[in-house]
C-alpha cells in the first residue's frame, strides 16, 4: 500500500481514530512499514531490498568512484533473484539474508540497516570469511557477494569506472595500464 | 545469358540453405548467370534491427547470463555452444521445434542455426588451409575412403574464396598448412610474443606460434569496414567487417538481380523423377503457414549444413546407393590443452576486444611419426588478464576489495586443442523411426562416439600444452575438462562424403552426386576426412569450385 492510498483508507474509514491509541514508538513502525512497502522489490521486500542495498555498498562502496548503489546494484539482485534462480536458490538466499539483521541486533541491538557502519563491516567481513570455509553447497553471502561484484561491473557506472566503456575501437596489445 | 534455353523450370539453381556454402553457391551460380532461389529455412536477418553486437551489458535483462529459464526449456542443447549467450541465443534454434535423439549414454550436441545467414552469423571465423597432408591422410593410413581430390585441385579456390572474404594473417611459409591471400595480420599481445619467441628458440620450425587466420578485415575490403575489435562477433556485425554469407556473399548475389531469397522455407524433400535420373525440384513447407509448395530447378545445391543435408536425402531416398549417406559422422574433438601463469608485464593491458587468437599448427605426425596415435591437432588460444572476473569469489569487503575489483590479474595463456577425428562407418545418423519436427519431417538419430585414436590425441594435448607452456615460462598450469562432446565443436561433417568410387562415396571429386548428376552437396557433408583445421573455408572453396564445374556442365547439356 502506497502512503496516499493509506492516507484515503484512514479518511474514509474513519480509522484516524484508530490512531489516537498507538503509541508513538508504533506510529514510527507503521510509517516504516507503509514506506518499506512503497520501496518493496519483486523477490525481496522492502526491508529486505534496504538491507541489500547497504550490504551492496559496504561491499563495493563510493569511493573516488562510483559505489554499488549508484550502480543499481540491488535493483539487478531482486531481477536475477526472481526471474533467473531457482526458487530453491532464491530461498536458500532469502533464508539466509535476516542473519544480517540477527547479527546486528546481538551486536548493537539494531537491525542491519539501522546499525553504525562499523558494525555492519564487522558482520559482513565475519560472514565473507564463514561463506568461504563452508562446504555445503553455496553460501548465501557468497551469492550475494558474486551478484554484487557482477552487477557492478556489467552496469554503466561500474564499467565506465573500471575502464570498459565506452569501448576503444582500437586494439592495442602491449598498452601501458594506465592508458584507457 | 544463352546458358539455359530452356524456360520450363521456376529457376535455373535451387539452393538449399543461405549460411556459409549457401551464401558462396547464390553469389557463384547468379554470377555465372543463373536464375537463383535460395531456400532458407529460417526467418530474414536485417543487420539494422536484428545484429546487436553494440547492446552494453545494462541493457541486457540478465547482464549476458542470458533468460536461464526460457533457455532451459527452449534451447537445453544449443546453450552448450561456446557462441551462445543472452543476444547470440536467438542465432540459435529451438530445441523443442527441432528434436533430434542419441543413444542415451552417448550424447552428441547438434548446434544448429535458421536463419537467412546460417551459422555463418555465428561462426568462429578462423580459416585455414587443408593441405595434401590431409587430402593424401586417408589413402596413407589406409583409412575409410581416399579424396578424390588434392591441395592442387583446391588451391585456386583458396584464393577465389580468401579474396573475396577477406583473411587476415601472417604467412608462415608451412607446406602442411599453406598460406593464403592475406591481409595484414592482427597483433600479438605482449606475452604472445614472448611464447612465439620462447617456442622458436626451443622448436624451431616444429612448433610454431602465430597470430590466427581470421575472416574478420583488418583493411577495407570491397566496400566493407575493418575490424573496430568491439568483441562479440557471434551477435553480428554492423560494419560488415567479419565474413558472414549475410555481411557479403547474399548481397554480391543479389546484385546480379538474379537472386530470389525465401526465408521460412523447410524443405521436405527433393522430387526425383526416376525416367530421367535428375531432381526435378523441391517441395518445401513454408514455416509460418505450413502452406506446402514445389519449386523445380534445372540443378540443386544442398547446402543446408552437414547434418540437414544428409537428413534431407534421407528422407528424399535418392543419392545412396553406396548406403554411405549419413555414415562417418566426425567433428573435431577439443577441450584438451593447457593454461599457464605469467609472472610479468603487470603494467601491460590489451585495449579493446581482438575477435582472434593465436594458433599452433599441427606437428605431430608431419615430420615425424608418433607411437601412439595417427593424424594430429592444432592449438588456439590466447594470452590475457582475467579483469574483474577474477574478483567475483575474491576474498574481502569494502575500498580494499574495490581496488581488487580494479586490478586486472596475472597474465595467463592459454592452448585449446582442436583434434581429427577418423571416420568411421558406424558412426551415423539416421531418420528416426517416429520423431518429427514440428513441420512434421522425420527428425534424425545420431549415433558417435570418439574413437580411441581419437582419445589418444586429446590426451596428447594436455601433454604439449604444457610442454609449451613449461618452455614459456608460465606456471600453476591447468588442463581443460575434456574430452568435449562429440558434436560440441560444431564442425560436423562427413555424412555424404566425396570419393572415387560410387559403391563406396555419395559425391565425386566435383562434390557432384554419383546417383543423381544434378544434384550437388557442397556443405560439411562432402568431407571425407576431418582433418583439425577449422573446415568452413574448406567448404567455401568446394562450393565454389562445384559450381564453376556444374555450370560447364550445363552449358555443355551435360546436365
Amino acid at each position: 500500500m502506497k502512503r496516499r492510498e493509506l492516507i484515503q483508507w484512514l479518511v474514509a474509514t474513519a480509522g484516524l481514530h484508530r490512531l489516537d491509541s498507538l503509541a508513538p514508538q508504533e506510529l514510527l513502525a507503521l510509517g516504516r512499514h507503509v514506506h518499506r512497502r512503497a520501496a518493496a522489490g519483486r523477490a525481496l521486500d522492502a526491508h529486505a531490498l534496504q538491507t541489500v542495498t547497504v550490504a551492496a555498498e559496504r561491499i563495493i562502496p563510493a569511493t573516488d568512484t562510483p559505489g554499488a548503489t549508484d550502480a543499481g546494484v540491488s535493483a539487478f539482485i531482486d531481477k536475477m533473484l526472481a526471474d533467473w534462480h531457482t526458487p530453491a536458490e532464491r530461498d536458500r538466499f532469502l533464508a539466509g539474508l535476516p542473519e544480517l539483521d540477527v547479527r546486528c541486533r546481538a551486536r548493537a541491538g539494531k537491525d542491519f540497516v539501522d546499525c553504525a557502519e562499523a558494525d555492519q563491516v564487522v558482520v559482513l567481513m565475519a560472514l565473507d570469511d564463514e561463506s568461504r570455509s563452508t562446504s555445503s553447497g553455496e553460501h548465501w553471502f557468497a551469492r550475494l557477494k558474486y551478484l554484487t561484484v557482477f552487477g557492478y561491473c556489467t552496469s554503466e557506472a561500474g564499467m565506465r569506472a573500471l575502464g570498459l566503456f565506452p569501448l576503444p575501437w582500437r586494439y592495442d596489445g602491449c598498452a601501458p595500464v594506465s592508458t584507457h | 545469358m544463352a546458358v539455359l534455353q530452356s524456360a520450363r523450370t521456376d529457376f535455373d539453381a535451387i539452393v538449399v540453405g543461405s549460411g556459409m556454402t549457401g551464401g558462396w553457391a547464390a553469389k557463384e551460380l547468379t554470377e555465372l548467370g543463373l536464375r537463383t532461389l535460395v531456400l532458407e529455412a529460417g526467418r530474414p536477418i536485417v543487420p539494422e534491427q536484428d545484429y546487436v553486437e553494440h547492446t552494453p551489458p545494462w541493457d541486457m535483462p540478465f547482464r549476458g547470463l542470458g533468460d536461464r529459464r526460457a533457455i532451459a526449456a527452449r534451447q537445453s542443447t544449443q546453450r552448450n555452444s561456446v557462441s551462445f549467450d543472452e543476444l547470440s541465443h536467438v542465432f540459435w534454434t529451438d530445441d523443442v521445434d527441432n528434436p533430434y535423439t542419441t543413444p542415451a549414454d552417448r550424447p552428441f550436441h547438434w548446434f544448429r542455426a535458421r536463419q537467412v545467414g546460417g551459422k555463418s552469423i555465428i561462426w568462429g571465423r578462423q580459416v585455414y588451409r587443408w593441405s595434401d597432408l590431409d587430402f593424401e591422410a586417408n589413402l596413407r593410413d589406409g583409412i575409410a575412403v581416399d579424396w578424390p581430390i588434392r591441395y592442387a585441385d583446391i588451391a585456386p579456390w583458396y584464393d577465389h574464396v580468401d579474396r573475396f572474404i577477406g583473411v587476415s594473417g601472417q604467412a608462415e611459409g608451412l607446406a602442411h598448412l599453406p598460406d593464403g591471400q592475406f591481409l595484414p595480420p592482427m597483433d600479438l599481445n605482449c606475452v604472445e610474443q614472448h611464447v612465439r619467441q620462447r617456442m622458436h628458440d626451443r622448436f624451431g620450425r616444429e612448433r610454431i606460434l602465430t597470430i590466427g587466420r581470421v575472416a574478420n578485415l583488418t583493411t577495407p575490403h570491397l566496400g566493407r569496414a575493418p575490424c573496430h575489435y568491439c568483441g562479440p562477433c557471434h551477435r553480428g556485425c554492423i560494419t560488415r567487417s567479419y565474413f558472414s554469407s549475410v555481411n557479403a556473399t547474399l548481397p554480391a548475389a543479389r546484385a546480379t538481380g538474379r537472386l530470389t531469397l525465401r526465408p521460412f522455407s523447410i524443405v521436405r524433400g527433393l522430387i526425383y523423377d526416376a525416367r530421367s535420373n535428375r531432381i526435378t525440384g523441391v517441395r518445401i513447407v513454408d514455416a509460418q503457414t505450413r502452406a506446402e509448395r514445389e519449386y523445380t530447378g534445372k540443378i540443386v545445391f544442398l547446402c543446408a549444413s552437414a547434418l540437414e543435408s544428409a537428413r534431407i536425402l534421407l528422407n528424399s531416398r535418392v543419392g545412396n546407393s553406396s548406403d554411405q549417406v549419413g555414415r562417418n559422422v566426425m567433428d573435431h574433438i577439443k577441450w584438451g590443452g593447457g593454461t599457464g601463469q605469467f609472472d610479468g608485464w603487470s603494467d601491460r593491458r590489451e585495449i579493446g576486444d581482438r575477435p582472434n587468437g593465436i594458433y599452433v599448427p599441427r606437428f605431430r605426425n608431419v615430420a615425424s611419426r608418433h607411437p601412439d596415435f595417427i593424424r594430429g591437432y592444432g592449438f588456439q588460444g590466447a594470452a590475457d588478464r582475467p579483469g574483474w572476473r577474477s574478483a567475483l569469489r575474491a576474498p574481502g569487503i569494502g575500498a580494499a576489495f574495490k581496488q581488487r575489483i580494479h586490478d586486472l590479474g596475472p597474465w595467463s595463456m592459454s592452448f585449446w586443442g582442436f583434434g581429427e577425428m577418423l571416420p568411421s562407418a558406424d558412426n551415423r545418423a539416421t531418420i528416426h523411426q517416429t520423431l518429427v519436427d514440428k513441420w512434421g519431417i522425420p527428425s534424425l538419430h545420431i549415433d558417435c562416439r570418439w574413437s580411441e585414436n581419437d582419445l589418444a590425441i586429446h590426451r596428447d594435448m594436455n601433454v604439449t600444452a604444457a610442454e609449451l607452456l613449461e618452455t614459456a615460462g608460465a606456471k600453476n598450469i591447468e588442463h581443460p575438462n575434456g574430452p568435449s562432446t562429440p558434436g560440441g565443436t560444431n564442425h560436423e561433417m562427413g555424412t555424404a562424403r566425396m570419393g572415387r568410387d560410387p559403391k563406396t562415396s555419395v559425391l565425386n571429386g566435383w562434390n557432384q552426386s554419383w546417383d543423381v548428376p544434378n544434384l550437388f552437396v557442397t556443405d560439411g557433408a562432402a568431407m571425407t576426412s576431418s582433418g583439425c583445421q577449422n573446415p568452413s573455408l574448406t567448404y567455401m572453396a568446394l562450393t565454389a569450385r562445384a559450381c564453376h564445374h556444374a555450370v560447364d556442365l550445363l552449358k555443355r547439356h551435360e546436365l
